[in-house]
């Protein structure tokens, strides 16, 4: 297993934004809203006023997780399913109507939009990705981030996850319930932090969805006793271990 | 041949390429070195009341398989087309290390959109989307997807979609996942297909030429898109052609705009040099981001000129095969391995760069691959700028095994 150690992590959904709400969500999960977004008031407004929910939301995370220094020297990876695909829709349907896109709204679409206002926002000038692997984009995700270990093991790595629910062209769509989250891990191949190791099995046919998105699942085990967690329901599993402390 | 520091081999074992010079590398390559420009045709159903020149892959493509039909899309056919050529080494492979050994990284930034415009117009006219539509199509990680779920693969599957440097990153992180020891063997690569979003919205961004592209000529207006896809296998076999550095940098500057000064274009080309362990005078051949506005060409040229003080001999691809946006960065890099595939009495033919002769005089300096040009053999360079301010570069080269 390949070992990595977390520096620090946030995470947001509706009504559950600060460490202690999520330490009492970890203890005893309830539903998560459909909708909503952060404040994101650290953004200079007239960044924040283009900024759709899922922006808000991973902005928020990444910029908790890293103090100012360590922003703008962090590789980020940015990992979310649907990405942008409310914003595509919406120019979809312009085009449907034969009308005119805005350049801006377009720009704004491309499934890397987060990553290059992140790097605006955070002055970073540093190596970044943007993925999505359907019900497997949190294990490729974390993947993706520690292949920014191997190439620069010197330098922390960022990795956002957030979605938000599809809208309503393509709700029911996907079978997996709306929600909106977000949740930032630091990582680093060395130092302080909670040592981690990951590795990638074939998976044993269909194991049953969990209950969570794959980040909260994994948030929840990180904030638990439990040795191992497995994830992926599908052709691989992903697994984590807490290595005992000796 | 000179002292080159790779870390780890990481070989380009075999390669598929599509796009709207031929179905095969063997197709494309003779054009390529011609510097052919007839695979451009014009569509006036792109956008509208527009009529618009593109490099599109004309002709049949093949169908994805019944069984996996919530992939069907043109994008995915663009990819099977690519992946047939290869089906041999695959199987090979397959048997070699196992299908839970063997991982997919495929960079987009359409995936299936071009039918999810025929679903949205069903449902804007009759109030349901078209019930071919299926959400796997659309989904940027349904690209990668489909391949695993095709062959069988139980390695990580995902897709990387950073704009223009998506094709480019696939291949990164294919390197990486060997170094991990995560995977014996990736599929790496990427696929975009001509759609309604993309032209409309460079159209809207004004950065769409009326012709064909004529990068780094005082005459340019704009880019001309394309479509196709590019696939390696990529293995840790020493030898051969291999992947030798990858530069990256984000621009934290704008979103649908380089920095004027190539400052992030630098960034990734120092880091590619870097990690490859060469010197600038090594380069034998660099293939250019060269899209053919202002902007780019501008900031790539004083951008080479700083790193190299000397420009090594350059050409845009674009003015060719179109730009293949996410898909660019992988059939870039397929263009370096043909190039460095069989060199002929110790050199290479280089890609003509196809325009009108008019070099901007602001690029000057810049130096620019003419018809029939060969050199002596020696490690080539790509670069790929995307929307979001997020660059890649990498360095190929045939190595002794």
């Amino acid at each position: 297993m390949i070992p990595v150690h977390l520096r620090k992590w946030a995470a947001w959904a509706p009504g559950i934004d600060d460490v202690r709400a999520w330490h009492a969500w970890c203890a005893e999960p309830k539903e998560l809203a459909a909708e909503g977004r952060p404040e994101a008031s650290f953004l200079p407004a007239l960044l924040r006023r283009r900024c759709s929910s899922l922006t808000r939301i991973m902005l928020t995370v990444a910029f908790e997780c890293c103090g100012e220094d360590e922003r703008a020297q962090v590789g980020s990876v940015f990992a979310s399913r649907h990405g942008n695909i409310n914003e595509s829709i919406e120019l979809l349907e312009r085009l449907a109507l034969q009308q005119p896109l805005s350049p801006t709204r377009f720009s704004h679409s491309v499934h890397n939009a987060q990553a290059g206002l992140f790097s605006i926002a955070a002055g970073n000038r540093r190596a970044s990705s943007s993925i999505a692997a359907e019900a497997d984009t949190f294990g490729c995700g974390y993947l993706e981030a520690l292949t920014f270990l191997e190439r620069a093991p010197e330098s922390s790595v960022l990795l956002v996850m957030a979605d938000v629910p599809l809208s309503a062209a393509f709700a029911g769509l996907v079978d997996e319930p709306p929600a909106s989250y977000g949740l930032g891990l630091l990582l680093a191949s060395d130092g302080p932090g909670t040592r981690l190791d990951f590795g990638i099995t074939a998976g044993g046919g269909a194991a049953p969805r969990p209950r969570w998105p794959d980040a909260l699942e994994f948030l929840r085990w990180l904030e638990s006793p439990e040795p191992h967690l497995a994830l992926g329901a599908g052709l691989r599993r992903f697994e984590w271990a807490k290595p005992s402390k000796a | 041949m000179p002292l080159m520091r790779t870390r780890r081999p990481c070989s380009l074992a075999a390669l598929a390429m599509v796009n709207a010079l031929g179905r095969h590398p063997d197709e494309i390559w003779p054009r390529l070195i011609r510097g052919d420009q007839s695979g451009f045709r014009a569509r006036e159903d792109l956008i509208p009341g527009r009529k618009l020149l593109v490099a599109e892959v004309a002709g049949a493509l093949p169908a994805v398989p019944d069984r996996l039909r919530q992939y069907a899309c043109r994008n995915n056919s663009l990819t099977l087309a690519a992946l047939e050529q290869i089906e041999k080494p695959i199987s090979d492979l397959i048997l070699a290390v196992g299908r839970d050994r063997i991982g997919v990284v495929m960079g987009t930034s359409t995936s299936g959109v071009s039918d999810a415009e025929i679903a949205i117009r069903h449902r804007v006219a009759t109030g349901a989307l078209a019930r071919s539509f299926h959400y796997s199509q659309l989904e940027f990680g349904g690209v990668a997807g489909f391949l695993a779920e095709l062959l069988g693969l139980a390695g990580p599957a995902y897709t990387i979609s950073t704009a223009c440097s998506s094709g480019a990153r696939a291949l990164v992180s294919a390197r990486s996942l060997l170094a991990l020891g995560v995977c014996d063997a990736v599929i790496a690569g990427a696929t975009d297909s001509l759609c309604g979003l993309t032209t409309n919205g460079f159209a809207a961004l004004q950065v769409l030429s009326d012709g064909i592209t004529n990068p780094s000529s005082a005459n340019r207006d704009g880019l001309t898109l394309g479509e196709g896809s590019a696939l390696f296998l990529v293995t840790r076999d020493a030898g051969g052609i291999q992947l030798c550095g990858v530069g990256e940098s984000s621009e934290a500057h704008h979103m649908s705009a380089p920095d004027p000064d190539g400052f992030g274009a630098e960034q990734a080309m120092r880091g590619a040099l870097a990690d490859a362990g060469m010197r600038p005078a090594e380069i034998a051949y660099l293939n250019l981001h060269g899209t053919g506005t202002s902007l780019n060409d501008r900031m790539e040229s004083s951008a080479i000129s700083r790193v190299f003080g000397v420009s090594p001999l350059c050409s845009s691809t674009k003015s060719l095969v179109g730009h293949t946006l996410g898909a660019a960065g992988a059939m870039e890099a397929g263009f370096c391995w043909l190039v460095l595939r069989e060199p002929s009495a110790g050199e290479i033919d280089l890609i003509p760069h196809a325009y009108d002769g008019q070099l901007d005089p602001e690029l000057v300096g810049l130096r620019l691959v003419g018809p029939g040009m060969h050199v002596p053999t020696g490690p080539v360079m790509t670069n790929s700028f995307g929307f979001g301010g997020n660059n890649c570069t990498l360095i190929l080269a045939r190595l002794p095994a």
